[in-house]
């Protein structure tokens, strides 16, 4: 009745992918309103100005690191048609939901604003993304708890893996630091709306890019527990890529350990002459092939 | 990807307000029965739509202590019954523990629900977000000691079909041996009601409940919120042939495709939606005039239901006069995240009941609705395959084909 180890082990394996674009966008509260007015350079026809109007804070930080990453991978002319959305946001709505639970309270029925659901849902900025890049292949949140980082992975790999996609956006965000909001539901002073976007696309012989594999492991030799697993976020994320960012020479390899003895392995192979800078969106990149000088392990936890 | 062996679906569990078992539900869809009545529970006097498909008790699974499940916000206790009805279902109940078992829900907005729930009972949750340190889903995997991997998914209404589309590709690839997949949600409260009223989506037939949602019928006005959900216990064929597994179907194709148009309001072009429905044909390798029954989207909203006909008719060519169309929110309401998993549930039901669902409340179709449908009464017929729509906001299309094994 159970499935036998040799037939696990020949469905089970490990899947790969690249990414083709990456950037973090940090955005203080107070500069919040600007974003949402532009949320950064337009990709096919300019979006209406009132397009993020209704849109939580965290919808306009995801939306604007897609932009971000677009403008430094130079992937302007690139038509993301086909491409899929996954968004894994981390508590969307806090703040809205405890303004809006204030005015119910005060107003009733008629006090609950009608555009509460359609934007501060799990689906939310899966959706915005999808209609700002004029997206038509699947989009859909995933997680918008705690652990959100590792479900959109997980979910973006599978459906790469099909074949049937020529990428998907992965887009995190949430709120640092996540402090209570004020009485009326204002976000704390000193919180930051965090956007991450990553376009994954299928593994290719590009060696520059930042590359993804998910590992499966034999969870019976590596115990791991879902808080350990749960460590990776989109704080962490954001670490790893500065990590693989980093101008150093050689392979740089970051292990992140999952539940059930599964693994994410991020890696980057850099040529010595590469420079990049996020801050600008100004990437140069050497055609030669990578100079594989080193293997650095920056992050293996919890192998005991 | 090919889908060589087959993904089975073999339990499932579920609760709806057509009843707390896949028979309960069975029967009572295949009479005709609507599960809407006025809202109980809370104050809806104010409220633009005053009715919905309420599920006013969720059952304590046999096995988990009745007070700690009590202690469950609504949708968790939800998911914990119908993933463990699921896997005793299946059989797989008493042997998890051998097997990596993977879960993948449909959960669209639940801390929005877990936040208002709370503040709605004196609490403060929303501004204590020290204490959100774990997903229902994650202490559901926790709790029923699954060693596969878990992931909440939403397209909105149409999130149970992206779980089984992502529950198959877990399959496909390995990653677990058998995967629960499916949707739960609670979404009848205070405020979603308020927002969907003040949205102007639902029906205000308040004073006929039970003649409210009439999807395809002329005189709709919107749609009916429900509770409910369904999960379904997924596992490759050659799996379930080996334990000689009770089979509902064959998961065989799935077709996604977005809008890109608006958050809420359905593309004028049908085009996205068309190309969801071939697609999942396609994958299913079937041809249109293959379909036995369409368990259609159609939530009874006078935009909606048009925009869906549409699509069937470019799909379906001249056998959309020939293949029967039902909805099934006609009785259940409009469960919203979980509005797919439970109509892939019907469509289980149809194949097992050899009987299609009727759309309920249809006595005068939209001339522009011109399908072939099942109006009031079940009817009898044999399906071998069925395709069910979800479509949501965020402007996502989805279509799930399901094989009779």
């Amino acid at each position: 009745m159970k499935p036998s180890e040799d037939q696990s082990r020949a469905r089970s394996r490990s899947v790969c992918c690249e990414a083709a674009a990456d950037a973090v966008l940090r955005v203080n509260l107070e500069s919040l309103p600007e974003l949402r007015r532009n949320p950064g350079p337009a990709v096919g026809e300019p979006l209406p100005a009132s397009f993020l109007k209704h849109a939580d804070e965290q919808t306009v930080a995801g939306l604007g690191a897609v932009y971000r990453a677009i403008r430094a991978a130079e992937l302007q002319a690139t038509c993301f048609r086909d491409w899929g959305v996954v968004a894994a946001p981390r508590f969307l709505g806090r703040p809205a939901m405890a303004a809006a639970l204030q005015r119910f309270a005060a107003e009733g029925a008629w006090g609950v604003s009608p555009h509460l659901i359609p934007h501060r849902s799990l689906h939310s900025i899966s959706g915005t993304v999808s209609q700002a890049l004029k997206i038509h292949g699947p989009n859909f949140g995933v997680g918008g708890g705690p652990s959100g980082a590792i479900e959109a992975i997980l979910a973006a790999m599978s459906m790469l893996e099909r074949k049937r996609l020529p990428g998907v956006w992965v887009v995190l965000t949430c709120l640092d630091p996540e402090l209570p909001p004020d009485a009326a539901g204002h976000s704390a002073p000193g919180t930051q709306a965090v956007g991450l976007a990553l376009a994954l696309t299928p593994a290719s012989a590009h060696t520059s890019r930042i590359r993804l594999q998910l590992v499966q492991g034999d969870s019976s030799s590596v115990p791991q527990s879902s808080a350990q697993a749960a460590g990776f976020d989109l704080l962490r994320l954001e670490s790893l890529l500065h990590l693989l960012h980093a101008p150093r020479g050689g392979d740089t390899t970051i292990v992140q350990l999952l539940d059930a003895g599964n693994r994410l392995e991020l890696s980057r192979s850099v040529d010595f002459s590469e420079t990049r800078s996020m801050g600008n969106g100004r990437i140069n990149r050497s055609p030669s092939v990578a100079a594989r000088m080193s293997a650095l392990t920056v992050g293996v936890e919890n192998r005991t | 990807m090919s889908h060589v062996d087959g993904i089975w679906i073999t339990g499932v569990g579920t609760a709806t307000p057509l009843g707390h078992t896949y028979d309960a539900f069975a029967d009572r869809l295949l009479d005709g029965r609507s599960g809407i009545d006025r809202v109980r529970g809370f104050d809806v006097a104010e409220h633009p739509s005053q009715i919905a498909g309420q599920l006013h008790e969720v059952p304590c699974p046999s096995g988990i202590e009745p007070a700690e499940f009590a202690q469950l916000h609504r949708l968790e206790q939800l998911m914990r019954w119908c993933c463990v009805a699921a896997l005793r279902d299946s059989g797989w109940w008493e042997r998890r523990g051998e097997v990596r078992i993977g879960l993948v829900l449909g959960v669209g907005a639940e801390w929005l629900e877990y936040w208002e729930a709370d503040a709605l009972t004196g609490g403060r949750r929303v501004w204590q977000p020290e204490n959100d340190t774990e997903s229902m889903i994650a202490r559901t995997r926790r709790v029923l000691d699954l060693s596969g991997p878990a992931v909440s998914v939403s397209a909105a209404c149409a999130s149970g079909n992206v779980a089984l589309s992502q529950a198959r590709h877990w399959l496909d690839l390995g990653w677990v041996d058998v995967c629960l997949a499916g949707a739960c949600d609670m979404a009848v409260t205070p405020m979603a009601l308020a927002g969907f009223g003040n949205l102007r989506a639902l029906s205000r037939r308040n004073a006929e409940p039970q003649a409210a949602s009439r999807p395809f019928d002329r005189q709709r006005d919107g749609f009916v919120m429900g509770d409910g959900g369904a999960v379904f216990v997924l596992e490759p064929a050659s799996t379930a042939r080996s334990r000689s597994a009770r089979v509902y179907a064959e998961v065989a194709g799935y077709g996604a495709r977005s809008d890109a148009f608006n958050m809420v309001i359905p593309s004028p072009d049908p085009e996205p939606a068309t190309a969801a429905v071939r697609e999942a044909l396609r994958d299913a390798g079937c041809n249109p005039g293959e379909v036995d029954y369409i368990n259609a989207h159609a939530t009874s909203t006078p935009v909606g239901d048009i925009a869906e006909a549409r699509v069937l008719t470019a799909v379906f060519g001249d056998d959309v006069h020939r293949v029967p169309i039902s909805s099934t929110k006609s009785m259940t309401g409009h469960l919203l995240t979980a509005a797919a998993a439970v109509e892939a549930l019907a469509c289980l039901a149809a194949m097992e009941r050899e009987a299609l669902p009727p759309t309920i409340n249809l006595h005068e179709v939209d001339p522009e609705c011109d399908l072939c449908h099942v109006a009031n009464e079940a009817r009898p017929a044999k399906v071998r395959v069925a395709v069910s729509n979800s479509f949501g906001f965020g402007g996502s299309n989805t279509c799930l084909v399901l094989k009779a094994v």
